[in-house]
């Protein structure tokens, strides 16, 4: 019996597609269908026997204070760390975006924090900040100045993470930046010069709305990035400082020492639907930029 | 012919690695000096027996996870692991530990053991005679002092006019904080005292819990599991209190000082007192020999009660019989006399035979060691239930926010409390309301 040649290019479509496919269901899909259930049980880290319980973990959540907490020292974390990055990455890529005499060098320069692995740079400013033997505590001590506890105070450290987030990540602001500034078309500038419109007025009106679109991306990138923040908590104050426990660094806590497969996982899932509704509404907000660009445009 | 005796020899060879390959047992222990002791004695073993013996040292700080992570596998890469005290309640409910209770007794006489080293290093739950481990690193906490500066003429009469009485090692915890306080002067780069606050693993609890038992606290029942009533007890907070009242005369980060902070802030020379580990000290008697020595951790209203430290032996259940089988033969021969006798003489390595600990050998093999043996009458231990990571972990944040000012005392051991049995309610080690 022949095979139509309808019938075998289905087969021949499933047949490059399907690998691809079944990777994909391997890999996303069932662990993902997979950890839903296990959020409904006591599964244990290192195996043994375990059951379904129920509700009970996402009851644990709610309940326990700590899931709270590190949801806010995630927000407060991504909203003060994204918010300097796209303030000094801004201000870099308009200090920048002329030309001038070794432009390269200095771009290079700002960019090399963005390429070093995080553990590294963790572990190096461990030691800057150190408040015993740190450098910067070592300037500050020559400068007849106090020797804060950068890495240890309570009221200092999720900021001391912060800065180093900081200077990791701003360059990659500025990088956006300047794609942003050089994609805006000089006759536009030029019509505003004829016009005699004031610096503030072009920054204002023209420069700041057209970036807008590509500083919104990039803010959801490092927010999304930031939000994931472990290495950086991980090797400066460990996953269990209440002042700087992430949601990252919590959960490594639940699921890799406490061995709470099952209650790691619910708590990943009602972070997931958190996140879900946020990044919904920031990116109807971008959605809602780009028509009143259009509209401009039109 | 030639061709035939190549063949032979060779195959005379590798028959002989593969004995050899299976004739070894791996064991994982923390990065420390003890650690480097064993693997001289398993090298002795293996002289002896022909069974070697591979001691993988893991650092400190990932110590716990990693070992946890590896008992996730099928089996396991190591045949023995050398776990801390608190671990065995996990290991033994979950499947991880091979349960010793038939074979210890006939290996090891038990009566030989220090009851304390045997009820909260090899029994689960403690008191049961239910046997998960064997003594390995019985330890404990105590300190280390600056005695060129207690012996100093001037700072003695100094000492003597302000408080009325001889500079000297504290046996109270009220002696000790005028110490403390006498020897701290920060624009000098001296002070007082370095504790255990640290936040790291469980560096603040081991130094908080002298002062909650001494106090007359405790984290809870040890039999219903409660805890409201005992951690947050009025001696608790005092206790608390006092912890925290100590805080001033530490170096700066003294509120977060784990067992490395403790060490560097000894050997710099700028630290009367520290609490530390014993095995961490033989580094600062090399480097510093007569300046230093030792004392126990005070006592309060005649309480005094010591932080216990210490790992035993356990066999991974997830290896096969074979390894267990010479895994039993090695910590067999360990537990000889002859051998502890060897142990107690390599640097922080200390046995739970009580022949030994009460010897002359012991006590003249280091400065410490005397201080050491007075110090195991007084061991207690923190939770050793499966869910002990979960209650650490609460008791580091909780206890933290104290020392840091965040929270007040009685208000971090309420909340403190409340945790505690939240967890042993999920555990199902307390009933839910």
């Amino acid at each position: 019996m022949n095979q139509t040649p309808g019938r075998r290019r289905d087969w021949m479509q499933w047949g490059f597609v399907g690998p691809a496919l079944l990777l994909l269901v391997a890999m996303n899909v069932f662990p993902l269908i997979y950890s839903i259930l296990l959020s409904f049980t006591n599964a244990d880290l290192v195996g043994g026997e375990w059951k379904f319980i129920g509700g009970l973990n996402y009851t644990f959540v709610f309940k326990f204070a700590k899931y709270g907490q590190a949801l806010r020292t995630s927000a407060l974390f991504v909203f003060s760390a994204v918010a300097i990055e796209l303030f000094v990455g801004f201000a870099l890529a308009l200090a920048l975006a002329d030309r001038f005499r070794g432009k390269t060098l200095v771009l290079t320069a700002l960019l090399v924090p963005m390429m070093l692995p995080q553990a590294v740079i963790a572990l190096f400013w461990k030691l800057v900040l150190n408040g015993n033997y740190g450098i910067l505590n070592q300037v500050l001590g020559g400068l007849g100045l106090g020797q804060p506890q950068w890495i240890t105070d309570p009221d200092l450290k999720l900021m001391s993470i912060v800065l180093i987030d900081v200077w990791m990540w701003t360059p990659f602001m500025m990088l956006i930046s300047l794609a942003a500034l050089n994609a805006i078309p000089g006759y536009i500038y030029e019509a505003a010069a004829i016009d005699r419109a004031s610096r503030w007025r072009v920054f204002r009106r023209i420069t700041l709305p057209m970036c807008a679109p590509l500083l919104g991306l990039a803010v959801l990138l490092r927010a999304t990035d930031a939000l994931k923040q472990f290495d950086l908590v991980m090797a400066i104050t460990g996953p269990n400082d209440p002042a700087t426990q992430t949601l990252s660094a919590l959960l490594y806590q639940a699921v890799f020492r406490d061995g709470k497969v099952g209650l790691g996982t619910a708590y990943s899932y009602v972070v997931l639907v958190l996140v879900i509704a946020l990044a919904s509404v920031f990116l109807r907000y971008m959605d809602s930029l780009q028509a009143e660009d259009e509209q401009v445009a039109r | 012919m030639m061709r035939w005796t190549k063949a032979l020899l060779a195959t005379a060879i590798v028959t002989q690695g593969a004995f050899a390959q299976e004739k070894s047992i791996t064991i994982w222990w923390a990065q420390w000096d003890p650690a480097v002791a064993l693997q001289e004695l398993g090298d002795e073993f293996a002289d002896e027996t022909g069974i070697a013996v591979e001691v993988q040292q893991i650092p400190w700080p990932s110590y716990q996870d990693q070992v946890f992570l590896n008992f996730g596998n099928k089996q396991t890469d190591f045949d023995i692991v050398i776990g801390d005290s608190q671990w065995i309640g996990r290991g033994a409910t979950k499947g991880l530990y091979l349960e010793l209770t038939d074979w210890l007794p006939t290996a090891i006489d038990m009566s030989s053991i220090h009851p304390r080293a045997a009820r909260y290093l090899c029994e689960y739950p403690p008191g049961s005679s239910k046997f998960f481990a064997a003594p390995c690193e019985t330890d404990a906490i105590g300190f280390v002092y600056r005695k060129d500066w207690f012996e100093d003429a001037d700072e003695k009469a100094a000492f003597k006019a302000k408080y009325g009485r001889d500079l000297m090692a504290p046996e109270t915890w009220e002696e000790f904080r005028d110490i403390a306080e006498f020897f701290q002067r920060p624009a000098e780069r001296r002070y007082g005292c370095s504790l255990l606050t640290g936040r790291g693993y469980d560096s603040i609890v081991m130094g908080f819990q002298p002062f909650l038992w001494s106090w007359g606290g405790s984290w809870g029942d040890q039999q219903t599991f409660e805890v409201q009533g005992h951690l947050n007890s009025a001696g608790a907070v005092a206790g608390l209190e006092f912890f925290k009242g100590l805080m001033p005369f530490t170096p700066e980060g003294g509120t977060n000082a784990d067992y490395y902070f403790n060490l560097e802030a000894f050997s710099n020379g700028s630290t009367a007192m520290v609490l530390d580990y014993f095995p961490f000290y033989p580094g600062i008697v090399t480097s510093m020999g007569e300046q230093v020595d030792f004392f126990k951790v005070p006592s309060h209203d005649g309480r005094r009660f010591i932080s216990l430290g210490g790992q035993g032996f356990s066999i991974s259940k997830k290896t096969t019989p074979e390894k267990q089988a010479l895994a039993k033969q090695f910590i067999a021969w360990f537990s000889q006399t002859k051998i502890q006798e060897q142990w107690i003489t390599y640097p922080g390595s200390f046995t739970a035979n009580t022949e030994l600990l009460s010897s002359e050998a012991f006590a003249a093999a280091s400065p410490y060691n005397t201080t050491f043996a007075e110090s195991l009458d007084h061991l207690r231990d923190f939770w050793n239930v499966p869910v002990y990571n979960e209650l650490m972990a609460a008791a580091v944040r909780h206890l933290g926010a104290a020392l840091d000012g965040t929270v007040a005392s009685v208000d971090a051991l309420n909340a403190l409390a409340e945790e505690h049995e939240m967890i042993m309610m999920e555990a199902g080690l307390l009933e839910v309301e």
